[in-house]
């Protein structure tokens, strides 16, 4: 483009400035605010106060910070759940049911051990959570390193895989907690037993353990790829596979090896909503509510930039954003979805942010206009 | 003067590509551009093609000032460019890739009349292709036809090439030159060659600009200077070409091949029954047009692709299955031929490169943790004694021209003293420099005692490093020859595909 005797042009930023990536990142969020007060026009009050409703709920109202963690959490899960394969280059789109399957089998122990009703275990109550942990994060692996053996093996593409198996868990949770299935509970209301006292587990302020798993995730993660052998092999393969397999790295164990990991990290952020989170410690009938939540992962780990740390205050923006939204819907009865349409604005304007992170403006002396000026024309 | 470069100048970041550089190109003239690599030639090139913009500096075409905002701007003013890496459709045929992005291609399209006019320009030059061929089944020259097609059939009557010689056979390049001259004798055209080989600059062109550091060293008339003084302004200096060689009796036999076979991608048998015994301190080389069974055979040796039949051992151990790791783990170094893709990783840093060759070196780890401090000394001292020009160790490696990039490749495999070296076209696209070097260090660790398998389409390469020359021929290897036996004329028949006896004579 061409303003008087300057030219105007795109060109990719030599170099990534860490603090610009921050400024970018905090006028994308104000942006996409400034965006959504335009959600609160129906509503019965201005946006300056609406805002005031929603981060006043979400990061200091006691009960709406504890679930804002409480979210923040799971979706920080669900973001290492899609991490992890990212940086090896392959997308794991099966969140939902990688929490699914954590959740059937995080309930099913209890059930299996004849724990489920109120009376005395046969087991240590610790125990069983312990158990409870270990089978949804082992389910959770199962299910996406099915996706990960197709992709390995027989180059099944892994986002078809996950995309079905989503659908097939979405229905064999129905199949356990609806009409007559083994995890029902006893009032037959479309959910899932609730976990007796014994079994839900102990909390700090409110907050479960799995938040203290969570944050040791994300700075292990980090340290996984910027300093470990592992690390460098899943970028190397994410960068290049055909140099990955030159270097020695096995281009089999390390696809099926990025989706366990991952699968691992959904399979217990169902454990944890489900099983963990004070209030429910039980499979809701409007699960599948919580299953698309998971997708936001993908979101916060694209946003995030792949890096685990990253993703934590991205991952409780998103869940503050979400449920303050909600209250305020109902506090100022504004239309159904402003929630969701926040979060999607911020998406937007992440995306938009990143495009100038990575790109600016360049601004030359534009050349002094051709003596004869020459037709775009063949002559 | 139809096309003329005035003052022009390119900063990269960090890099001065181009330095105030003048280019004059007379009508009807081919005109060679010849530099090392990095010297700035494909950077002007892609100016003088609106690809790029200059910081300075100025275009004039046939006396007129222009201003190139994009390629569509310079195709319309009859410039076209033929890239050293392929911008085709593979699953389109020849023809609809030729009347691709062609103004008449909008709208409904006359493949027809289009086909009648790509006819006649292929008769017109002598080029063979078959215009219904799909572009993935055609071999890298006969894709390189095809884009010289698209620019002719685009009205280009200045054409740009950018080392065009560097993916053809011997006949495939006289074809070339040959319709490069009737290109512009006959029709009134204009070549710009771009090149690293002098003999292509001697033959082909009517004048030279040298180009050293984004800066023009030289202007020269081609029929009044010689190789020497082309030589010495590319690189600054005298360099003696010849590798010196010393004469070394092999010994233990390292490596030891039998009946092996294997598939290509698409599932045709592309090795056929190769067997030979390499010893130490020697260098066998494979000797063969690209598509022969190079890539099949050094694929297999260094473990990313099955054999289908046959046994491989290296120091009396069966690897005929071990995996690339295994290899690398008893002591075989592979330098593969897809420097930038197998070879590198592009978006790593020199530091992250050379970490894939030690990743799974157990002094560079220690409890799973990987020792980058150990590989940024390594990757420091291959820059320093690989002579690798960079600006520190932790550039990203797609910054690395292609020279640079294999001297680092080289520095990683060797610096582990691999008993086993595959070098696969080692040199390829390197400038004369920087092949005489990576030359050098490969006779170097022959004569520390490596098994050396060189597998290279350069002829005058393998005739000079070799003790043991097999030329390959349709999966096949034709024959083993002892150095004094094999000279480039019974090799050149038997690359082509005559036996012993008939090749002999």
């Amino acid at each position: 483009m061409r303003l008087g005797d300057r030219a105007f042009v795109l060109e990719r930023r030599p170099t990534l400035p860490g603090l610009y990536g921050l400024v970018t990142a905090g006028v994308a969020i104000l942006l996409a605010l400034a965006l959504a007060s335009l959600l609160f026009l129906p509503g019965e009050a201005d946006p300056a106060s609406a805002y005031r409703i929603v981060f006043t709920y979400a990061f200091t109202n006691p009960y709406g910070l504890v679930a804002t963690i409480h979210r923040a959490i799971y979706l920080l899960l669900c973001t290492f759940a899609f991490l992890v394969p990212l940086r090896a280059g392959l997308w794991n789109i099966g969140l939902p049911g990688q929490v699914y399957a954590g959740a059937l089998a995080a309930f099913g122990v209890p059930f299996l051990l004849r724990a489920h009703a109120a009376t005395a275990p046969s087991l240590a109550p610790g125990l069983v959570v312990v158990l409870m942990v270990l089978a949804a994060t082992a389910a959770g692996a199962g299910c996406a390193g099915l996706a990960g053996v197709l992709r390995a093996r027989f180059q099944v593409n892994e986002i078809l895989v996950t995309m079905m198996l989503n659908s097939a868990l979405f229905w064999l949770v129905a199949d356990f907690i609806k009409e007559g299935g083994a995890l029902m509970s006893a009032t037959a209301e479309g959910e899932s037993f609730v976990l007796p006292p014994f079994l839900q587990p102990p909390t700090a302020f409110g907050v479960p353990f799995t938040a203290l798993i969570a944050l040791l995730a994300a700075f292990g993660l980090d340290v996984l790829f910027a300093r470990t052998a592992l690390g460098f092999r899943i970028r190397a393969f994410g960068w290049s596979p055909p140099a990955a397999r030159y270097a020695g790295i096995d281009p089999v164990r390390l696809p099926l090896l990025v989706f366990v990991v991952g699968g691992a990290f959904a399979g217990l952020a169902g454990y944890h909503y489900f099983g963990a989170v004070p209030g429910l410690y039980k499979i809701p009938s409007n699960y599948g509510y919580y299953g698309d939540l998971s997708f936001y992962g993908i979101i916060c780990a694209l946003i995030a930039r792949g890096t685990a740390l990253g993703a934590v205050p991205v991952a409780l923006l998103f869940a503050g954003l979400s449920l303050g939204g909600r209250f305020a819907q109902g506090a100022l009865h504004l239309p159904f979805g402003v929630d969701y349409a926040m979060l999607g604005l911020l998406m937007m304007t992440f995306v938009v942010s990143h495009v100038l992170y990575d790109f600016r403006l360049g601004e030359r002396l534009a050349p002094r206009p051709p003596v004869p000026e020459v037709s775009a024309e063949r002559p | 003067m139809i096309l003329e470069a005035r003052g022009i100048t390119k900063r990269f970041p960090a890099v001065l590509a181009l330095d105030r550089v003048d280019l004059q190109v007379r009508k009807g003239e081919v005109h060679a551009v010849l530099g090392q690599n990095g010297a700035g030639k494909t950077t002007l090139m892609n100016i003088l093609f609106g690809l790029l913009q200059p910081d300075e500096g100025e275009i004039w075409l046939e006396g007129r000032r222009v201003q190139f905002r994009s390629p569509h701007d310079a195709i319309a003013h009859g410039i076209g460019m033929v890239h050293q890496t392929r911008r085709l459709v593979p699953a389109h045929t020849v023809l609809e890739n030729i009347v691709l992005g062609h103004p008449s291609a909008r709208g409904v399209l006359d493949l027809h009349s289009a086909r009648r006019s790509v006819e006649a320009l292929c008769r017109r030059y002598g080029i063979g292709v078959d215009l219904d061929a799909r572009v993935w089944q055609l071999s890298e020259g006969e894709k390189q036809w095809v884009e010289i097609l698209k620019a002719l059939y685009g009205g280009a009557r200045i054409l740009i090439l950018d080392e065009p010689t560097s993916a053809l056979t011997p006949p495939e390049v006289r074809t070339l030159l040959n319709a490069l001259q009737v290109l512009v004798r006959e029709q009134g055209s204009t070549v710009l060659l771009v090149t690293h080989k002098l003999p292509i600059v001697l033959r082909a062109s009517d004048m030279v600009t040298v180009l050293r550091s984004g800066r023009v060293v030289a202007h020269l008339k081609t029929q009044t200077t010689t190789e020497e003084e082309l030589v010495r302004h590319m690189i600054g200096r005298d360099v003696s070409i010849r590798a010196s060689e010393a004469a070394q009796r092999p010994r233990r036999p390292v490596l030891e091949v039998e009946g092996l076979s294997a598939y290509n991608d698409k599932g045709v048998l592309a090795l056929r029954d190769v067997s030979f015994v390499l010893c130490e301190g020697e260098i066998l080389g494979i000797a063969g047009v690209t598509g022969n069974g190079q890539d099949e055979l050094a694929q297999v040796l260094s473990g990313l692709r099955p054999a289908a039949a046959g046994r491989v051992r290296f120091e009396g151990r069966d690897i005929t299955h071990a995996t690339p790791l295994q290899r690398w783990r008893v002591g075989i170094g592979y330098i593969p031929a897809e420097r930038t893709t197998v070879g590198s990783i592009p978006a790593f840093s020199l530091v992250e490169n050379t970490g894939l060759g030690y990743h799974f070196d157990p002094a560079f780890t220690r409890r799973g943790v990987l020792d980058y401090q150990g590989l940024e000394r390594i990757t420091r001292h291959i820059l320093a004694t690989y002579d690798v020009k960079a600006p520190h160790p932790y550039v990203s490696a797609q910054h690395l021209s292609g020279g640079n990039l294999q001297k680092l490749v080289l520095g990683r495999v060797l610096l582990r003293r691999p008993r086993l070296l595959i070098a696969h076209l080692p040199t390829q696209g390197l400038d004369v420099e920087a092949a005489a070097f990576v030359r050098a260090r490969i006779l170097e660790a022959k004569a520390e005692g490596a098994a050396i398998l060189l597998i290279s389409e350069d002829l005058d390469e393998i005739l000079s490093l070799s003790d043991r020359i097999a030329p390959m021929y349709e999966g096949r290897l034709v024959a083993i020859l002892p150095r004094g036996e094999a000279d480039p004329e019974t090799v050149g028949a038997m690359m082509a595909g005559l036996r012993p006896k008939e090749a002999v004579r």
